[in-house]
């Protein structure tokens, strides 16, 4: 087990190397100039060269990454061309957020949307499992942006209850964001866990333990749920994954200081140490979740152990 | 030890009265840094005026008045004297110097540099240290605008010492500056904390605190300032039916001024058919603003008459706006040679005012068989590609940053500044050249005003522009915070705000 993580971190090198590569080609090749867009649009074209000679926008495309890639693989990852920040500095400032409200949002959706998957399973075509069925479907549907200034409006406007906007300390601040961002992932739990729940509950082992005359309850939970939850594990990881990566809504509208936006700031600059360093952080979050997700996966299903050795 | 606090606490709530209040501000967006040598935008203005001077002070009335600098006298054509005002410290106790007003000068100039806000100082040759409180600045040829080119934020006064002392880190981690606040402490992308400076040149500061956060979303700034989380919401116009709400809440009160900023379509002057003066004024009757501004504006602007705001230097009130007048744009049409109209292409960015604008220039043209395709492009692309003259017809704005005409004219008419200067129409007209030269150089502000109206009223026949609106700007405020006066270039000074 321990070999196959190992081997897992080392092929995220490659991976990784093969993202700035993608990532620095495509900003590259995309029109547009940081020094114009820095300078404004009545920039004087002394003024732009000189930025550009400044900034090393003037050197040829290899050099230019070959520079970068030098210092990265130091952990400097240079100097945001639009704040003069330092990259680390403007990721770790922002990625807390993101972690935070991913982790919270993904928590929600769990505690959502496997019980309600699993109301939905054990009474299939009821007006229950379709008041779930239903929900989640609008849950999938719902426009971000919408939800979130719905959301905005009554409870913070309407109520009063909870403030609008922004990460200004307090628990407040994380309930409207956090059900936002995690609306989407309770309604794909919520289906993938009907599915599979259905799909259990069918097994010979189940009727067994039916005929054996133990309590539903228990066939449910212990026995069903347990076997059940195996995809749905994979789910929740790619969840996960995509909130910790596509919150730019969410943390758009709220105010977050998350690193999603960060990144949608960095692409319109074109300050491209900024959007390498937050792609790289992307990539190596994702590739962690997913390998988490794996073992876990491994953990949950012994036969599949074996294969890992 | 906690008695001892509860006293302390209760000593500056008794002694400090009325005043101990923190204003907190939902501005557009974040700084992107608190130097000038690192930006020049409207976001970081908005707090580097609070925490800065400049030599001049350009009031909410577009005055010029002293700021750091007492008081100045041109020695000779290319050559202006300013006197520092005495016993002026920094956040840090240390004394303002014409060093320092010289580095501040020098430094933005400087092209290893590359500031941004560069430009304003484009008439500077060369900024020199006389004595202690004296400063020279030395034009490369005469520079008629220069005291209000030294009003603009971008001129922000710094401290050589902690600029040079603090390097990379200046502007962002350190910040200090002779303002009516001090720079406390930044959480990026979720507040700006500036607390009052108690010995300020200016005056007494009525602020205890200001927060400045950046509430990127309009319909959410404007919910946060009517759920009473902040105090001021600042550019509800940019989302005019979320203005319409704040300005019918009773709760609140509003605070609108003109801005500045012209919004344009600017033809390709050197491309047929616009390279027809007919066709381009064919286009200013066609195109109807009325309905523009009351549809898409919710009412927030006003039409123009001409190139610059009303509120500019220079500005010509005598234009008349191109009438609406489909009839007569269509027998332009035909004497340009256009009896059933042409097809052509108008660029937008993303903007959704401003596609909301094309999209209804392309019906008002169909009515004179103009047939025009609009044209989303990314701002990047839009600007590059305007610059280089590959347009038809593309929609822009202008802001007059110093108030003066000679900014709002000179970048986008005169023949030297094709493409990314700022004219990119690439027209220009020898006459217009001309006035635009003199009235850059003439010191008589009367003669200078003359130079401008010719300049506007030939602009104006000429028509390289479709002239759309003014932009009004909109803030709300809280009914218990009083004196704030926003100012037309946007970045409003806080010093004087109560809360009662």
């Amino acid at each position: 087990m321990l070999k196959y993580i190992f081997r897992r971190i080392i092929l995220l090198i490659p991976i990784l190397l093969g993202v700035t590569v993608i990532v620095f080609g495509i900003m590259f090749m995309t029109p547009g100039d940081p020094a114009i867009l820095m300078l404004g649009e009545n920039a004087p074209q002394a003024e732009l060269e000189a930025l550009r000679e400044r900034l090393g926008l003037d050197q040829p495309a290899y050099v230019q990454y070959g520079l970068w890639l030098g210092r990265a693989v130091q952990l400097d990852f240079g100097r945001s061309i639009r704040s003069g920040r330092p990259v680390t500095r403007e990721i770790s400032a922002r990625l807390p957020a993101t972690l935070e409200l991913a982790l919270l949002a993904t928590l929600l959706a769990i505690a959502v949307g496997v019980p309600l998957g699993v109301l939905s399973a054990t009474r299939p075509n009821t007006a229950v499992d379709h008041a779930a069925t239903v929900a989640a479907f609008g849950g999938l549907a719902m426009p971000v942006f919408w939800q979130g200034l719905i959301l905005i409006l009554l409870f913070a406007l309407v109520l009063g209850w909870l403030p609008p906007s922004g990460r200004l300390g307090g628990w407040q601040y994380y309930v409207l964001p956090t059900i936002t961002l995690g609306t989407s992932a309770i309604a794909a739990i919520t289906r993938m866990t009907r599915a599979t729940m259905l799909e259990t509950l069918s097994q010979d082992y189940v009727r067994t333990a039916r005929s054996k005359g133990l309590p539903e309850r228990s066939i449910v939970y212990r026995h069903a749920l347990r076997n059940a939850l195996i995809p749905v594990v994979t789910v929740i990881g790619l969840q996960f994954g995509q909130l910790l990566s596509g919150a730019v809504i969410t943390e758009t509208i709220f105010s977050w200081p998350g690193i999603g936006r960060l990144a949608v700031d960095s692409i319109r600059a074109k300050d491209f140490p900024t959007v390498q360093g937050a792609v790289m952080v992307f990539a190596v979050m994702y590739a962690v979740v997913n390998l988490f997700t794996d073992v876990l996966y491994a953990y949950l299903d012994p036969r599949l152990k074996t294969r890992y050795s | 030890m906690r008695r001892i606090v509860l006293f302390i606490a209760a000593a500056a709530f008794a002694f400090g009265g009325a005043h101990a209040f923190t204003l907190t501000v939902a501005t557009t967006a974040d700084a992107v840094s608190l130097t000038t040598h690192a930006t020049n935008d409207q976001p970081s203005a908005r707090v580097m005026k609070q925490i800065y001077d400049t030599l001049i002070v350009q009031t909410e009335e577009l005055e010029l008045e002293p700021g750091l600098a007492e008081s100045w006298t041109q020695i000779d054509e290319l050559t202006w004297e300013f006197n520092i005002r005495p016993g002026v410290v920094f956040h840090n106790g240390d004394p303002l110097t014409a060093a320092d007003v010289a580095f501040t000068l020098n430094s933005l100039r400087n092209p290893e540099i590359a500031a941004p806000g560069a430009f304003i100082l484009g008439f500077v040759e060369d900024v020199v240290v006389v004595d202690d409180l004296t400063v020279r600045v030395l034009t490369s040829a005469p520079f008629a605008p220069i005291l209000a080119h030294l009003s603009h934020t971008a001129t922000s006064v710094l401290n050589e010492r902690v600029v040079t002392e603090a390097g990379e880190d200046y502007g962002t981690e350190v910040v200090v500056g002779t303002g009516p606040f001090r720079f406390v402490s930044w959480e990026i992308a979720s507040q700006i904390v500036l607390e009052r400076n108690p010995d300020w040149w200016g005056g007494e500061v009525l602020p205890e605190r200001v927060v400045f956060r950046p509430i990127v979303e309009p319909s959410v700034r404007a919910i946060e300032v009517e759920a009473g989380a902040v105090d001021i919401a600042y550019g509800l116009e940019l989302s005019p039916r979320d203005a319409m709400r704040a300005r019918a809440n009773p709760d609140l009160t509003m605070a609108e001024t003109p801005t500045l900023s012209t919004t344009y379509v600017g033809f390709n002057a050197q491309k047929a058919p616009f390279d027809d003066v007919r066709v381009r004024q064919a286009i200013n009757h066609a195109v109807d603003v009325e309905p523009m501004i009351d549809a898409i504006l919710e009412g927030f602007g006003t039409a123009a008459r001409g190139p610059i705001s009303d509120m500019v230097f220079g500005a010509n009130l005598d234009l008349e706006p191109y009438e609406y007048d489909p009839e007569l744009a269509r027998e332009l049409l035909a004497e340009a040679g256009y009896p059933d109209g042409f097809s052509a292409m108008v660029w937008t960015n993303e903007n959704p005012i401003r596609i909301q604008i094309a999209e209804i220039m392309q019906a008002q043209l169909a009515e004179v068989g103009i047939n025009v395709d609009v044209q989303v492009l990314e701002w990047s692309t839009y600007l590059a590609d305007t610059a280089a003259g590959a347009h038809d017809m593309f929609i822009l704005g202008w802001v007059s940053v110093t108030g003066d005409a000679d900014y709002g004219l000179y970048a986008l008419f005169h023949s030297t500044q094709f493409g990314t200067a700022g004219n990119r129409t690439f027209w220009s007209h020898p006459r217009v050249d001309e006035l635009l030269d003199l009235g850059r150089t003439e010191a008589d502000p009367q003669v200078r005003e003359a130079y401008y109206f010719e300049a506007q009223e030939i602009i104006a026949e000429e028509a390289p522009w479709v002239f759309l609106y003014l932009l009004l700007e909109v803030n709300a405020l809280q009914n218990n915070v009083t004196g704030f006066v926003p100012h037309p270039a946007g970045h409003h000074r806080l010093y004087n705000v109560n809360k009662n």
